[in-house]
């Protein structure tokens, strides 16, 4: 230690040792005591452009006029008035959402005054159509209906084909989204036997050419058309009604019953048995009407219908 | 050149102090660390990929991250906390612990105790969803008991000291042991909702309660792994580098800095919700005027180096440390940063916010326990470390796992707050929520690698630790002393 270049220019220590441990006596660094002050004279001047210290129940609100906020807000009979306060969160949220609003207006107005048809027409307002629908759906249709609309067996329905459960037209998905939808069917196990049931399956099967048992879904289509009363809501040909939402069951599509996803013809008859036992109890569409605003519901309509319904 | 600390080394020994219990929590120190880091890894590869949930509701992300953030705290930590403050009091006072053999025990089984099951009940759903502060209520109980008993062996110790003065780390010391034993009673007051349940209520409500809580959150972080692992690093880099305190004056004034400005400084976790504005604006003040203070320490650590630099190409022990000092540095700069409203609204919410965590939990505080144990665990069983080599390899592992982890969590957090915060011409934000997530799972990926390799880092310091051990032991058996060799 004694050769090394700096025990020449060594500084005092305190003459404490801990354990061996000594500790020099070296001034604070300049910088370090200038660093200090600095935060410290932008603390004072972040006091007094930000609302800081308590007083009682009120707060310094920084310097009058020096840091304020300026924002548009609508009073409780509706109108609108400018405001400028103090430097506040609410204050800076509402003033940002006015400058995006006010960008937004033009084209929400246009919307809303323009028929379904006219806007699926004007390419421009498409764009906006897009721009807006990706989010909206994004943010509150997607957690059901997946990210692209593809939909999921067993939770919700396919946007992308062109299937419509509750009618594809601009008006009845208008309906849908705005209203909400409740697909429900009722439970067979206490109405009909097991082989009934089994019946039906195979007959279910058939009508979509999935493997079967043709004498046992012959059996199934008189029980279909008749004592069975499937008839009633999925229609005498099984090709189901939009006004109630029941299921087309001669196409390939799969809502409930996971077929696609079922190798086998023993497991695929499980699997619409378990539907037809069972019912459907979970095909709840909610309202969004008073959750979203009108011209937003007519926006997502026209999204769902161009963007991602394809044809119908 | 190791003249001096030959001499000292000399003169602890098992006789003279307590080393039963350092040896003890050192070895917990090893354990928790390694499951606790463990589990860390195995969240991140849930995020990134979550059919590693098993639909097993046991080994959810949910639960698993407060096994995590408990196992590595309390565990690894406290471990580190319990056996380096007990060797460096012991040490720096010449007096054996206070209280006997018994008191101190108490605090070990004690504290794994608490850790354990708290661990345990928050995989069987248990929590009372404070962060960091998931324990239910008898495990507070018990973590009161204990630490009433670790503040009695601490301020025992030093009165019967043999030195005129208390040496900086024991302050330090002593200031988070006060510390946490008031944030842990005050964030915990509760009433349980029967005698025997597990769940309870707060006294506090609404924004009261989440400013409680980020009082306690943000000092659990000021104080158990600030205050406290900077007394590690007051005893272990001058004695590793063999050179005195760079200046007395500089540890006086940044530890009342600390002390007196950290308290202030919790509300800034909660900017831009309920909270009051003036709130905020007082604590992220406060976390500016931490800056320096927090400096203090890091200059006090470095400058000691200053006239051994060649050190840190020969002594894989002071690059820990060094490094350790550096990523204190740095992320003490990152936090008051973050603290500001405008910079907060950016990072708020994102994985800025785990980068930040990560890069003072992995860089600073894991690094400075690496440095410390490599240096205490041959003095303590009276051996030498059984690798060097793997040190050196162990150092790598882990600047590379850290490096890895923050530069992911820093890419996928500034652009998950730009994302969210983007608009089109049209005034439409520019990006679902999903997109974001979307585009964050390679950012996911990769901090689960760099994970991975500071666990396997952490593995190598355990397999290492073994061989010091029971070479220690056999030697001890042998009656053979290689002390001084």
């Amino acid at each position: 230690m004694s050769q090394d270049k700096a025990a020449t220019t060594t500084p005092k220590t305190t003459g404490h040792n801990w354990d061996g441990i000594e500790e020099y006596t070296n001034p604070l660094p300049t910088w370090w005591i200038w660093g200090f002050y600095i935060t410290f004279i932008f603390t004072v001047v972040y006091w007094l452009l930000y609302p800081a210290w308590p007083i009682g129940d009120k707060f310094t609100k920084g310097i009058p006029g020096l840091h304020t906020i300026t924002y548009t807000a609508k009073t409780a009979d509706g109108k609108e008035v400018e405001k400028t306060t103090h430097w506040n969160m609410r204050a800076k949220f509402m003033h940002e959402m006015n400058e995006h609003q006010a960008d937004q207006k033009q084209w929400f107005d246009k919307v809303a005054a323009t028929s379904f048809e006219d806007v699926s027409a004007d390419a421009e307002l498409m764009q906006f159509v897009n721009s807006a629908g990706k989010t909206l759906f994004s943010d509150n249709c997607a957690p059901c209906h997946q990210a692209g609309g593809q939909g999921k067996i067993g939770m919700a329905p396919n946007l992308t084909d062109d299937h419509w459960q509750f009618g594809g037209t601009y008006d009845e998905i208008h309906e849908t989204i705005a209203e909400g939808r409740n697909g429900v069917m009722p439970p067979f196990q206490d109405t009909l036997e097991d082989d009934q049931i089994t019946q039906l399956a195979h007959y279910v099967l058939s009508l979509s050419g999935e493997p079967h048992n043709p004498a046992l879904a012959a059996t199934g289509k008189t029980l279909f058309t008749g004592a069975g009363i499937c008839f009633t809501c999925h229609g005498p040909d099984a090709k189901g009604n939009t006004a109630m939402g029941s299921a087309n069951l001669t196409d390939k599509i799969w809502l409930w019953a996971d077929i696609v996803g079922t190798t086998g013809q023993e497991a695929k008859v499980a699997e619409v048995k378990r539907i037809i036992a069972g019912g459907v109890n979970r095909g709840v569409m909610p309202t969004w009407e008073g959750r979203l605003k009108p011209e937003q519901i007519k926006l997502l309509t026209v999204y769902v219908h161009d963007t991602l319904g394809g044809g119908r | 050149m190791a003249t001096a600390s030959i001499a000292t080394a000399g003169v602890g020994t098992s006789e003279q102090y307590n080393y039963d219990i350092i040896r003890k929590f050192a070895i917990m120190t090893f354990i928790w660390g390694a499951i606790g880091m463990f589990v860390g890894v195995y969240i991140a590869s849930e995020l990134a990929y979550p059919f590693l949930n098993f639909d097993n509701p046991y080994i959810t992300f949910g639960r698993l991250r407060p096994v995590h953030t408990s196992g590595v705290i309390f565990g690894f930590g406290g471990s580190a906390l319990f056996a380096t403050s007990y060797y460096v009091v012991q040490r720096t006072c010449q007096a054996r612990l206070f209280g006997g053999e018994g008191l101190a025990n108490f605090t070990f089984w004690g504290w794994q105790a608490a850790v354990a099951l708290s661990a345990l009940g928050y995989m069987f759903g248990y929590t009372q969803a404070r962060e960091y502060a998931e324990m239910t209520w008898p495990v507070d109980l018990l973590i009161l008991f204990v630490w009433v008993a670790y503040l009695a062996i601490y301020v025992g110790t030093l009165l019967k000291r043999k030195q005129p003065h208390i040496y900086v780390a024991n302050w330090f010391y002593l200031a988070f042991i006060l510390a946490t034993a008031l944030l842990h009673i005050f964030n915990n007051l509760q009433v349980p909702v029967k005698l025997f349940s597990l769940e309870s209520y707060s006294l506090f409500s609404g924004t009261q309660d989440a400013m409680t809580q980020w009082w306690y959150g943000h000092n659990a972080v000021g104080f158990f792994l600030t205050a406290a692992f900077l007394g590690m690093m007051y005893y272990f880099v001058p004695k590793q580098a063999g050179r005195p305190v760079y200046s007395y004056r500089l540890s006086i004034l940044h530890f009342w800095a600390i002390i007196f400005l950290y308290m202030w400084a919790g509300a800034h976790h909660l900017h831009w919700t309920a909270l009051p504005d003036w709130t905020g604006t007082l604590a992220a003040t406060f976390s500016i005027m931490l800056l320096l203070p927090s400096w203090g320490g890091m200059i006090n650590g470095i400058m000691t180096l200053s006239g051994a630099w060649d050190k840190l190409r020969t002594d894989p022990v002071i690059r820990f440390l060094i490094v350790a000092l550096s990523f204190y540095g740095m992320s003490t700069f990152e936090g008051p940063m973050m603290s500001l409203k405008d910079v907060n609204a950016l990072s708020h919410y994102t994985d800025w916010t785990i980068g930040h965590v990560h890069s003072g939990a992995l860089g600073w505080v894991a690094m400075i326990t690496f440095g410390s144990m490599y240096h205490l665990v041959p003095r303590v069983w009276n051996t030498q470390m059984y690798s060097v080599r793997l040190i050196n390899v162990h150092f790598w592992l882990a600047t590379i796992g850290v490096l890895l982890y923050i530069t992911a969590m820093w890419i996928s957090g500034i652009m998950q707050g730009l994302m969210w915060r983007a608009f089109d011409d049209f005034g439409n934000l520019q990006y679902s929520f999903v997109e974001s997530v979307a585009a964050a799972h390679p950012f996911y990926v990769m901090r689960a690698v760099g994970g991975a390799f500071f666990l396997a880092g952490m593995i190598l310091m355990c397999y290492n630790m073994y061989k010091t051990i029971r070479q220690g032991s056999t030697e001890a058996h042998a009656g053979l002393n290689v002390a001084a060799a």
